[in-house]
């Protein structure tokens, strides 16, 4: 790896787009920070690639911002190098939702599943519900996520520090993590197309996915209150339809 | 003092507190003469008062300080400075804006200074040792070092809320007490860290 920080650090996960590795911030400091390093695509003429990867950790940076002024519960950014193609944010010390609810091809039996939900003293329903609460926060500050995975969520146990009081009742917290693809909008069709990928992650993912997603959607609607009767009408618009709007006429 | 260093950077950071400051005026009267004073006696107080000058004010964690650091260290090795000195670039870093002058109004040490943060970057070596810098540093301000835990009690958490501009934020709605300050230095981090891709 040509970058000298990327020696310093751990590599844990490898996509198409970027790598992730952890970095220690200083000997002093408990806990590293995430590092994603968006690396150079050799297919790209290399000014078009640069402007790219700027762009892009540049809106990646600023949605985790805005989200964290919404109240919606994000990692907190720690780190923009735009030059070398990295962001670095907190640490988030939890597990996926994938890994909870066990995908259908990770090879766990169900007894293991439990037990993760009853590490974070936390029911499916609740997990669910949470799920749904925290897109509709999301939502409300008008960021779309545009890659909505169980994948792209997080538990964590919920620090005995930070006793808010908007879910007083759980022991665990939700985050909502990878905002590479989002955007902005306010409009009911954004919104509906980001919960109709949530749908088929779902789906593809899960077994029996169907009443789960049903939970998920009914806490996002409770959430988004006034607004969510057009979303709902839009979401079923978008399920006959797919992901891409028509473009005949 | 607090040391740290930054290895891929060949840097090392040193940052100190210091409380019941009462040479604040003579202090900034002295940086302001330095930046034009010519010839070897110029170079050497500008060397005597190579520091970057905080007023904990407005810093709500170590961390937050940490953070202005590391962007300005990656600034000046990418040959993008936005003000002339690695220090005073810390100070433009902190400041949620692009206003230079403000940025030193604000973050930067004033007459009625009491408390003051210095922070030393060296960006290659020779690194000078910890004794020879909490030595000179001593020398230099009339006040009492003390340890950097002390530096949320020295915080004015409204006016961190007013100049980072987080009055309006929802997630601050109806909060108080420990967990507003830990949300207000969560925000006021990110902030820092995003400075370059502000919108």
């Amino acid at each position: 790896m040509s970058l000298k920080i990327l020696n310093d650090s751990t590599l844990i996960a490898q996509g198409a787009e970027a790598l992730d590795t952890t970095w220690d911030v200083d000997d002093t400091q408990p806990k590293p920070i995430l590092l994603k390093y968006r690396f150079p695509k050799t297919y790209r003429h290399h000014s078009l690639n640069a402007s790219i990867t700027k762009q892009r950790i540049g809106t990646e940076a600023r949605a985790l911002v805005r989200c964290r002024k919404f109240g919606v519960k994000v990692p907190g950014v720690r780190m923009v190098d735009l030059e070398n193609g990295l962001l670095g944010i907190e640490w988030i010390d939890g597990m996926s939702v994938r890994q909870i609810l066990g995908g259908e091809d990770d090879v766990e039996i169900e007894d293991e599943r439990v037990d993760h939900l009853g590490k974070f003293g936390i029911s499916q329903d609740t997990l669910l519900s949470l799920i749904g609460t925290e897109i509709a926060k999301m939502h409300r500050a008008d960021i779309i996520h545009g890659d909505l995975t169980t994948s792209n969520m997080m538990l964590r146990t919920r620090s005995p520090s930070s006793t808010s009081s908007s879910q007083p009742s759980s022991s665990a917290e939700l985050l909502l993590i990878d905002f590479g693809l989002s955007s902005a909008s306010s409009m009911p069709e954004d919104k509906a197309v980001d919960l109709y990928v949530l749908e088929r992650a779902f789906s593809s993912t899960h077994p029996d996915s169907e009443p789960l997603f049903a939970q998920v959607l009914d806490a996002y609607g409770k959430e988004t209150g006034a607004k969510w009767p057009a979303i709902e009408k839009r979401l079923d618009e978008v399920r006959m339809r797919g992901r891409k709007r028509s473009m005949v006429g | 003092m607090y040391s740290y260093a930054i290895p891929h950077l060949d840097a090392t950071i040193h940052i100190a507190l210091y409380e019941n400051v009462s040479n604040s005026e003579e202090l900034l009267k002295r940086i302001i003469a330095a930046s034009t004073l010519e010839g070897d006696e110029g170079d050497i107080e500008r060397a005597t008062l190579n520091y970057a000058f905080v007023d904990p004010t407005l810093v709500t964690s170590l961390t937050q300080l940490q953070t202005a650091v590391y962007h300005a260290l990656l600034s000046s090795s990418q040959s993008n400075l936005r003000t002339k000195t690695v220090h005073s670039e810390i100070i433009y870093i902190l400041n949620p804006t692009n206003n230079i002058t403000e940025a030193l109004r604000r973050f930067g040490v004033s007459k009625s200074t009491r408390s003051l943060i210095l922070i030393r970057v060296n960006e290659r070596p020779p690194h000078p040792s910890i004794e020879e810098l909490e030595t000179a540093m001593n020398d230099l301000v009339n006040g009492e070092p003390v340890e950097l835990d002390r530096l949320s009690a020295v915080t004015d958490w409204a006016a961190v809320r007013k100049v980072y501009k987080l009055n309006g934020d929802v997630v601050l709605a109806g909060v108080k007490g420990d967990e507003e300050k830990r949300i207000v230095n969560e925000l006021v981090i990110s902030t820092v860290a995003t400075k370059s891709v502000a919108a």
